[in-house]
């Protein structure tokens, strides 16, 4: 099979299936507080991992692109900005800065 | 969002009905993302689905939770909403008051359709945006991951030195281990969290 149309048809079985599973079996599912300690666990564990070392590859070249991005991110959300404005001002000041730096 | 994706879809050389069938079929914003920096660094396609194994995996207790919350649902709409959960729509769920199946399935059927659209903008808007417009569109999912955890971070100082443990991990493991590490740091990272963080935070907070 193609490269591609496997890697599709992979990620849609293994995602689906554990999100199909509480569909089933919703009403004789019970987990032990200990595994739904561990997999509530997992959001922030793969969260940082996703973030960090990754963001620093935003741009290949300029590494520090993506620490901007991440401390403006950052700096928004502790402020209680809303998500969709962290966004979109985070992009927005990526596109200044990517403008500055020629000048540097 | 789906234009961040997009972007680095594009950037690993998918066409536009790859990356826009991804959204449809896969529907995981994260996972997405890595399967095609993955792609993009070529890696193996095993590795890439079982890399997507491990991060979507939270989709099991998401999809777990929301369902025990729904009401007058039926078997077709609980498949339809266990597809359609994220993490978006799972925490906004979570603190609605309602919780009947149509309004869970108006949420995250909204955010799937536009997660969708979204990368089909990204693949017809990128080739006609300069690059420095496209390079910053980059950071877009990060920017979101980054304002998910940042209210966790600092409402709960265990879970800040859980996030700071995890991602120094990343970093050495990924020296090691390459694509392999952001499985591995992932569940250990959760297995030391076990131990560093209370119980009560995650059950009240739940996600």
């Amino acid at each position: 099979m193609d490269y591609m149309a496997l890697v599709i048809l992979g990620c849609t079985l293994v995602t689906f299936i554990p999100r199909l599973i509480p569909a089933l079996f919703i009403d004789r599912l019970n987990f032990p507080p200990k595994a739904e300690k561990f997999l509530n666990l997992i959001p922030y564990t793969a969260l940082a991992a996703l973030i960090c070392p990754g963001v620093l590859t935003v741009d290949n070249q300029l590494w520090y692109i993506g620490l901007i991005g991440a401390v403006v991110a950052a700096c928004l959300a502790w402020k209680k900005v809303p998500m969709g404005a962290i966004v979109i001002i985070t992009v927005v000041v990526l596109i200044t800065v990517y403008s500055i730096v020629p000048f540097f | 969002m789906g234009i961040g994706y997009a972007a680095i879809a594009i950037k690993a050389g998918m066409t536009p009905l790859e990356t826009i069938s991804m959204s449809f079929l896969v529907y995981a914003g994260a996972g997405q993302i890595i399967a095609a920096s993955m792609v993009l660094s070529g890696a193996t396609a095993m590795a890439i689905i079982l890399t997507n194994f491990v991060v979507n995996l939270r989709y099991f207790v998401m999809s777990t939770c929301v369902l025990n919350k729904v009401e007058d649902s039926n078997l077709p709409l609980n498949i339809l909403a266990a597809h359609v959960t994220v993490d978006e729509s799972f925490a906004m769920f979570s603190l609605s008051e309602d919780s009947s199946i149509w309004i869970y399935l108006g949420i995250a059927i909204t955010a799937w359709l536009s997660w969708c659209l979204g990368a089909g903008i990204g693949v017809v808007i990128l080739d006609l945006l300069p690059v420095i417009v496209t390079n910053s569109f980059n950071i877009s999912l990060y920017a979101l991951f980054v304002a998910i955890l940042t209210p966790a971070i600092k409402e709960n100082r265990q879970i800040a030195l859980l996030v700071l443990i995890t991602a120094v991990l990343n970093i050495v493991l990924g020296q090691f281990l390459g694509n392999w590490s952001l499985i591995v740091s992932t569940l250990v990272g959760a297995g030391i969290g076990m131990y560093i963080v209370d119980d009560e935070y995650l059950l009240a907070g739940d996600g």
